[in-house]
Formats: structure tokens, C-alpha cells, sequence
């Protein structure tokens, strides 16, 4: 086995001395395709950017593969979500791409939920009873274009930290992106607009921070509680709920079973429509801001349809 | 083949053979008994004893999950010994069959009224081979080595009680009381194996080797040479198609096991004579 070791090492060793000066870029792993996207955007050509998990995955549970490892190992820079979404896949990852760079609390870790707007903090004492509480708050804060723009500063600061001579490239692609971004968010509000205040229905708790942004009302969950599948008392109260409140549209995300939303959807006589929560998640939503110009109007066009107006 | 990767598949590659070796032996065991599915059954009855320690509120690496899953196998162990001496005409993998379910079905309903953490519980009950660590490695040896040290000891008392248990009980020996060694002894092992490789891959490391082993051999000793050398084969041609195409590891190993049996089978003829 030390042998083995030993090939191994000396084999990494020539790649690595091989490697560096056909790429001067940074090499940027991202957990996700959200991340991954802004990095690129930031970034440009001074980036080389690498995504682990798919956009139509579901982040909490991503099956390592090899790739990931020789990925992680050879990264300048790891982004990742945080607030514990990557917990059952990350830290192991981490640990066994040997390198000290990137590991949390390094320069090159960066942990892109710290300076963003994160909902559902619980305050004061957690306890049992609460039930399905996330301690660091609900981790799916990139889905605000507005904690999108915080994103790419931190990125932009990051990048500029490891690569000092390109800060004034990344602040002018940071600068650009922003006010791509700003451009489009008037867009995007001005066709929600209408729907202010209209209540829907989430199938896991993936949405608050995008519905809080434009003023739409989760009034509940197909889950019970996060990871937990659909129970028959907590579907009919549900049902009750909803018709009780005339709410008629069911959001799911793709990697979820809908069965359960759609029968919930004929009880009603609404409908279920299944959103991109991530770039990637469908074809069309292939950057940042093709992913909210995808979503916001595949949502208006299903308001538009149950609520008439 | 990227060579870089070795070094971080040494940990993977050593917790494969490990649990290649004395899996392959214990399967033996349970092929002969015809308990196939027994490995399945203790691994969900570990996993309903580690899901009721967090619905108590231990902390998902409180070491109390671990006790706690380690009684609930040595529960499973006892049920499993005490039911085969019964002359009920019932088979015994019936039993195993319904414990699975039943277990199965316990821990998604204690989940269900488990706090959040609960989610990540799936993930730590249900390993995956590539995150595996050197600690982990270690002290899983050493586990393995113990129990292998027993079986050893006891290897002709424990290979004539899954063969022939009937001619043992006229010795006056107790069937009951080997069978729960044997059951606990197993447990442990399927326990730990699960936590590091999931449920499908310990399947196939339990029981693939020693289906293999009887397509070509049929004395115990050359069996379990044949299943020791198909485990470790299987294991670095898993590892080698996961790195080639970068698939899943875990199931690319399965479905190695799955390819290298069929292969098996086809030589059988060139093999087997008369």
C-alpha cells in the first residue's frame, strides 16, 4: 500500500509541476451550478470554474464521484452554499482532496452565504418541539437576485485577494454583471407585479427568499417537514387550507415525486408547476439571470392563468 | 487512467479489501444457511436503533447512536437464533423478510417525528465508499480483525452448525446459543461495513463471492479462496471503471459484481469437468 502511495504521489507530483504553466486561471470549484455561474461571471477568462452537484439535483444529497476529489484537490478557490446544505456531502470531500487551500477557514474556501439576506433564523431557544428548524436559517438565499449581487461581491473580493493583479478585471466584470443584473430586476418585478400578495403552495421549503422578493405569500408545504414525504393527515389539511384560501398553484422542484402536489392540484382544481431552483435545472435557465428570467416567467404565465388576472 | 488519483483512492481501496475479505467468509456461512438476505435485515434493525437514539435527542455523532444501533443488532442477532429452533414449518426468511420491512418502515416513522436533523441521518447510516477516511479504515481493521481472530478459533464449530446443525444438536451442544454468536458476530460486522459502503454494496461483498465460489468449486476451502480472490478483483475493477468513466463508485463496483458473476458463469463449462 506505501508503495502504491508513493507511485501515487510522485505521479501527482510531475502532473501538478505538467499542469501549471499551461493554466495560469484560478481554479474555482463550486457546489452548485448557482454559484458556479456568478463565479463565472466575475470571473471571466481569469477563472477556470468547475460545478459538483447538476442544477436538476437535489443539493442536500450529491453522490461523490471520483472527479470530484481530483477536482477538489487541484482547486485554487471552493465556493459553497453554507448554511449546512452541503453538510452530508462537503466536508468529507474536503477531507479527502488533501488540500490545505481550500479547506474552511483558509483563503481559499469561501463560504458565499455569509454577507447575503438568509430567512427562517430561528431566534431565541431551539427546541425539539419547534420541529423542522435549520439552525443557520433556510439555506436556498441565492434564489433573490438581490443576494445573487451580494454573491458576486464577495466573489469579486475573494478573487481579488488570491489574485491581486486582476482586481481591477474582476471589480469592472463585478460592476458589468451588476447592472446586467439591476436591468433585468426590473424587468422581472414589473411582470410579477400584478400577483403581489397571492398566495401558493411550495413543495419544500426552497423558495422563501424568491417569493419574499416578489411579494408572493407560501402559505404552505407539500412536506410535512423538510425530507420528510407527504403524510395523508397533513395532505388533507392541506387541501382544506388551500381551498379555504382559494389558493390554486402548487410550485415543485424537479427532483421531486409529484404525484402527491398533482392529486392536492385536482382536489383543488389548480394546478402544479415545477420551477428551476437552480442554472442548470432546466435547459433554458443556463446563467444566473436566465435562470430568474426562466422562472419568473414560467410563474407569471401560471398566475396569470389561476388567478385570471 | 489519470494516476493522480491514486493517492486519494488509497483509503477507498484499503476499506474494499477489508470488507471484501471477511465478507466473503460470511457469506459462505450465509449462503449455506440460506439466510440471503439476513445481512440486509440486521443493517435496518442497526439503523432503527440509531434513528430512535436521535428521536431521543442524541446528537447525530453522539457515540450513544452507535450503542444504541449495536443493542438493536444484538436484539436482531437473538430473534434470528432463537426462531430457527422453532419447528413451525415457517422459513426462515420469511422471518428476515418481515424484519426488514418492519424495521424499514420503524425508522421512517420515528423520522417523521424526529426533529430536522433527521434528514441527514440517511446519509450517515448509508455510507459511501469514496469519503471513506484512514481512521475509519483503522479502526474498522481492527473491529474485523477481532472477530475474524473468533471465527477462526471457533472456525469447525461455526462451519458444522451452518452445515449441519442437526448432527451438532445430537452432541448436546446448543445450536441456539452458536447461532447467536454467530448472528451478533455478523451483525457487527454488516453494521460497520454498512456505515462505510452502503447497504447494496455489502450485499454484493456478502454474497457474490461465495455464488461465484460454488459455480466452480465445491470443497469449503477452495470456495473461499475463489470468493477472497473474486472479492479483491472485483473491488480494484470497480474502483477502475468509477475513475475511468467517473461513476458513482459504490455502483460501479455492484455492477462489476454483476459482470464478473455472469463471466463466471460463461466459463463454468472450462472449468467444472463432467
Amino acid at each position: 500500500m506505501t508503495r502504491l502511495f508513493r507511485i501515487g504521489i510522485a505521479a501527482a507530483a510531475i502532473l501538478t509541476l505538467a499542469a501549471l504553466p499551461a493554466s495560469a486561471a484560478l481554479r474555482v470549484v463550486t457546489t452548485t451550478e448557482d454559484l458556479a455561474a456568478i463565479a463565472r461571471e466575475v470571473g471571466g477568462d481569469k477563472v477556470e470554474v468547475t460545478a459538483l452537484a447538476r442544477g436538476y439535483q437535489d443539493p442536500h444529497f450529491v453522490e461523490p464521484k471520483p472527479s470530484f476529489i481530483l477536482a477538489v484537490s487541484r482547486a485554487d478557490l471552493v465556493i459553497a452554499v453554507g448554511r449546512e446544505l452541503e453538510i452530508g456531502w462537503l466536508p468529507t470531500l474536503l477531507t479527502s482532496g488533501r488540500n490545505a487551500k481550500v479547506q474552511p477557514g483558509s483563503n481559499g474556501y469561501l463560504d458565499a452565504s455569509l454577507n447575503v439576506k438568509i430567512l427562517e433564523i430561528p431566534t431565541g431557544q431551539i427546541t425539539r418541539a419547534m420541529g423542522d428548524v435549520h439552525p443557520q436559517g433556510n439555506p436556498h438565499y441565492w434564489l433573490d437576485p438581490a443576494n445573487g449581487r451580494l454573491i458576486a461581491q464577495a466573489v469579486r473580493d475573494r478573487l481579488s485577494l488570491l489574485d491581486a493583479a486582476d482586481k481591477a478585471f474582476f471589480a469592472q466584470r463585478y460592476d458589468d454583471f451588476s447592472s446586467r443584473l439591476g436591468v433585468a430586476e426590473k424587468r422581472w418585478d414589473a411582470m410579477m407585479a400584478p400577483y403581489k400578495g397571492t398566495k401558493i403552495v411550495t413543495y419544500h421549503r426552497s423558495w422563501p427568499n424568491f417569493m419574499d422578493r416578489f411579494g408572493l405569500v407560501v402559505m404552505g408545504y407539500v412536506e410535512p417537514k423538510p425530507g420528510i414525504p407527504p403524510s395523508p393527515s397533513h395532505t388533507l389539511e392541506l387541501i382544506t387550507d388551500m381551498k379555504a384560501q382559494g389558493v390554486k398553484l402548487i410550485v415543485v422542484e424537479p427532483y421531486f415525486d409529484k404525484k402527491t402536489p398533482l392529486a392536492i392540484a385536482s382536489q383543488v382544481g389548480g394546478r402544479v408547476l415545477e420551477l428551476a431552483p437552480s442554472v442548470g435545472g432546466t435547459k433554458e435557465a443556463a446563467d444566473y439571470i436566465k435562470l430568474f428570467d426562466y422562472d419568473v416567467s414560467a410563474l407569471a404565465a401560471a398566475l396569470k392563468s389561476v388567478t385570471g388576472k | 487512467m489519470d494516476t493522480t488519483l491514486l493517492v486519494f483512492l488509497a483509503a477507498p481501496i484499503a476499506a474494499s479489501l477489508i470488507i471484501a475479505g471477511i465478507h466473503a467468509y460470511l457469506g459462505l456461512h450465509v449462503v449455506e444457511r440460506g439466510v440471503i438476505f439476513v445481512d440486509l435485515s440486521l443493517a435496518q434493525i442497526a439503523s432503527l436503533g440509531a434513528a430512535i437514539a436521535v428521536y431521543q435527542g442524541h446528537d447525530p455523532h453522539d457515540p450513544a447512536i452507535y450503542w444504541m444501533s449495536l443493542a438493536f443488532t444484538l436484539i436482531g442477532a437473538f430473534v434470528f437464533a432463537m426462531i430457527k429452533g422453532h419447528e413451525a414449518n415457517i422459513p426462515q426468511e420469511a422471518i428476515i423478510g418481515i424484519s426488514y420491512a418492519v424495521a424499514s418502515a420503524a425508522v421512517i416513522v420515528v423520522m417523521s417525528k424526529s426533529t430536522g436533523e433527521a434528514e441527514h441521518l440517511k446519509d450517515m447510516l448509508v455510507g459511501n465508499i469514496l469519503s471513506v477516511q484512514w481512521p475509519e479504515v483503522w479502526l474498522t481493521a481492527g473491529i474485523y480483525a477481532a472477530i475474524a481472530v473468533f471465527h477462526v478459533v471457533f472456525r469447525t464449530r461455526f462451519l458444522e452448525i451452518s452445515t449441519n446443525p442437526k448432527a451438532v444438536a445430537a452432541r448436546g451442544i446448543s445450536v441456539r446459543l452458536w447461532d447467536f454468536l454467530f448472528y451478533a458476530s455478523f451483525g457487527l460486522v454488516v453494521t460497520r461495513s454498512v456505515a462505510i459502503a452502503g447497504v447494496l454494496l455489502v450485499f454484493c461483498y456478502l454474497i457474490v463471492p461465495s455464488v461465484g465460489a460454488m459455480l466452480w468449486a465445491r470443497r469449503i476451502g477452495s470456495r473461499l479462496a475463489i470468493g477472497w480472490i473474486m472479492g479483491a478483483v472485483v473491488s480494484m475493477l470497480g474502483m477502475y471503471f468509477s475513475v475511468q468513466f467517473d461513476l458513482p463508485t459504490g455502483a460501479a463496483i455492484v455492477c462489476t459484481f454483476g459482470l464478473v458473476l455472469i463471466v463466471m458463469a460463461l466459463l463454468r463449462p472450462l472449468v467444472v469437468r463432467g
